[in-house]
């Protein structure tokens, strides 16, 4: 009778799925991991929209999306709202993506690029295809702060059951959350929650606070995807070599023929 | 322990200027050196992970101030004695230390990075041999071949010059891959440090320099297809015994060491010989660049962390100096030029 209850009663938790374990019994979630959808473009929901790009045409046109965030809109102080404007007006300028920086956490997670999770019982490393990103999250070492403010900030998890929560401090404050113009300060604090749905997905949820910017925490979540291809690795987007003519290009020798042949 | 808080600063404020560059290039580890002690031993049990393979994770310091080539007033002393040793260490720091003010102003100027900026390590390796370069047995890389001699000569064309755009300078100095970490990693200035992880079917070779990381396959698959080209080249391990074989392949045209060519092949073992030890062996092939392979053995050592973030991209204002003042160049030569044609 108990055991009927709690396949009825468990659905309803919304916790069917048990992982794998690691070999010291952890729910397993190595392997390599991408977010589908649109996330990158926009966390909230929006409709397709033109890009500033005429020359992309339909490519460089941005797709509709649902939106990632609970309850739709991103709790914005005024003057946050208003910069966020601006940010988005801006965005070919100001986006740190397009210079190739470093993205930051959760940015990172839902670029159109996949990342890797490689477990181990001290750490857990996530290394990301975009600009060779990393980061490496403490396990089990709550008293470990954060040496100095980064780009990527300051990982600490912990096992809860099923999922693999992750403490993220210590921001410089000068990544964004996506290519609308959605920001945060350096007082951003991101807890994340890694939950396997089944073997190929996992559930990605994200509790934003930052009292700087925000009236209050808000969260989003979205599912990543478990990249079956055959053979699949991270390859190389390194990006900076792409950005030198955007971020240099101003101070490269011309001749009366414009540019010099570098080589 | 070294001075891990200032090597955080530095990650924050890098410019990788042209002096550091030099200091990686090849050629420029001319420095005396060191000595001998026996060998660690190949047979020491290494602790493994539940899945029964070696257990080479940690995090490892490969600084050393043995140079990668045996000097040339060395010639023929393969090891150094206890005493040799500590005397090569104290000439050699004497004479690195950028805090002197015995050069004149221009000394002074080369020297604006100081002693607070610089991590090389202060001592030989634990072997004590000349050169970190153990085949050839003359401690010396073997020369280069007529092409590699060309590619050489435009490198330095390129890097004497005022620079035309970035790709005249090196890719550390573009923070695309870190001057020290290859591959084949090497020890370099500062930031010698690498994290290795072990999972099922996965080593990850993680470099502070840059932040790179290396993940490297054991499931056996083959390399990518020769059309794909990588910085940091594609890797592949295997277990040999108690060592891990690391085999890297499609390298780009420009690969992130000494002048190699896109036929570069490294093959990478790692060797824990005692619980704080990780012998640290290269072989490296291309028959573009030298006229035969050649082989170093440096023996890493165990040290508490943490790695640092190193975004080094986000902040390079060297890139910008360096091509602003060579633009200024340009403009002051021509106003020279002008005015002497008048």
């Amino acid at each position: 009778m108990a055991a009927i209850l709690l396949a009825v009663v468990g659905p309803a938790a919304g916790q069917v799925y048990k992982a794998p374990r690691t070999a010291n019994g952890k729910p397993d979630l190595n392997g390599i991991w991408q977010a589908l959808g649109t996330a990158h473009w926009d966390i909230e929901g929006h409709a397709a929209r033109p890009g500033p790009v005429v020359a992309l045409g339909a490519v460089g046109a941005v797709p509709a999306g649902l939106g990632v965030v609970e309850g739709g809109q991103i709790p914005y102080q005024p003057w946050a709202a208003e910069k966020k404007k601006e940010n988005s007006k801006n965005w070919l300028t100001a986006d740190p993506e397009i210079k190739c920086y470093l993205p930051g956490v959760p940015r990172a997670t839902y670029l159109p690029f996949p990342f890797q999770i490689v477990q181990t019982p001290k750490h857990v490393l996530m290394t990301y295809e975009f600009a060779s990103a990393s980061r490496i999250i403490y396990i089990d070492r709550p008293d470990f702060e954060s040496p100095i403010d980064t780009w990527m900030g300051h990982s600490r998890g912990r096992w809860e059951g099923e999922t693999l929560v992750v403490d993220v401090t210590g921001f410089n404050g000068q990544t964004w959350f996506d290519r609308a113009g959605n920001f945060h300060s350096d007082a951003l604090h991101v807890v994340e929650r890694y939950t396997a749905i089944s073997r190929d997905a996992l559930r990605y949820e994200v509790t934003i606070e930052d009292p700087k910017v925000f009236t209050r925490p808000w969260k989003m979540s979205m599912p990543l995807y478990r990249r079956l291809d055959k053979n699949v690795q991270l390859l190389e987007f390194k990006c900076v070599e792409f950005v030198e003519e955007l971020i240099y290009g101003h101070l490269r020798k011309k001749t009366s023929k414009g540019k010099e042949d570098p080589k | 322990m070294r001075h891990r808080i200032a090597v955080a600063a530095f990650v924050l404020v890098i410019v990788p200027i042209a002096s550091i560059g030099q200091a990686l290039a090849p050629g420029a580890d001319k420095t005396p050196v060191a000595k001998k002690t026996t060998a660690a031993s190949k047979t020491w049990n290494p602790p493994r992970t539940p899945w029964g393979e070696p257990d080479l994770q940690g995090i490892w310091d490969f600084a050393t101030i043995t140079p990668m080539e045996r000097p040339k007033e060395l010639a023929g002393k393969e090891v150094l004695t206890s005493e040799e040793a500590a005397d090569f260490e104290r000439r050699t720091l004497e004479q690195r230390n950028p805090d002197r003010r015995d050069g004149g102003s221009q000394a002074d100027v080369g020297r604006a990075y100081n002693q607070f900026w610089w991590d090389y390590g202060t001592k030989v390796i634990g072997t004590k041999r000349t050169s970190l370069v153990v085949d050839p047995p003359d401690g010396r890389i073997p020369p280069l071949t007529p092409e590699g001699q060309k590619r050489a000569e435009a490198r330095t064309v390129a890097r004497q010059r005022p620079a035309f755009g970035p790709e005249d300078r090196n890719l550390w100095e573009r923070c695309i891959m870190g001057g020290n970490t290859g591959p084949p990693m090497t020890p370099g200035p500062y930031n010698n440090f690498v994290q290795l992880f072990q999972t099922r079917g996965s080593v990850v070779i993680f470099n502070e320099m840059i932040n790179d990381a290396r993940v490297v396959p054991l499931d056996g698959r083959p390399h990518l297809p020769p059309n794909i080209r990588q910085w940091r080249g594609d890797s592949r391990g295997r277990w040999e015994g108690n060592t891990l074989v690391v085999d890297t392949t499609n390298f780009t045209d420009e690969p992130n060491f000494r002048g190699a060519s896109a036929k570069l092949h490294v093959v990478e073992r790692f060797t824990r010989v005692a619980a704080d030890v990780l012998l640290y062996e290269f072989t490296v092939t291309d028959a573009l660049t030298w006229t035969k392979p050649w082989s170093a053995a440096i023996p890493m050592s165990k040290t508490e962390g943490p790695i640092f973030e190193y975004a080094c991209h986000e902040g390079n204002y060297g890139m910008v100096n360096i091509l602003t003042g060579a633009r200024a160049q340009d403009k002051a030569a021509e106003e020279t030029a002008k005015k002497e044609s008048k």
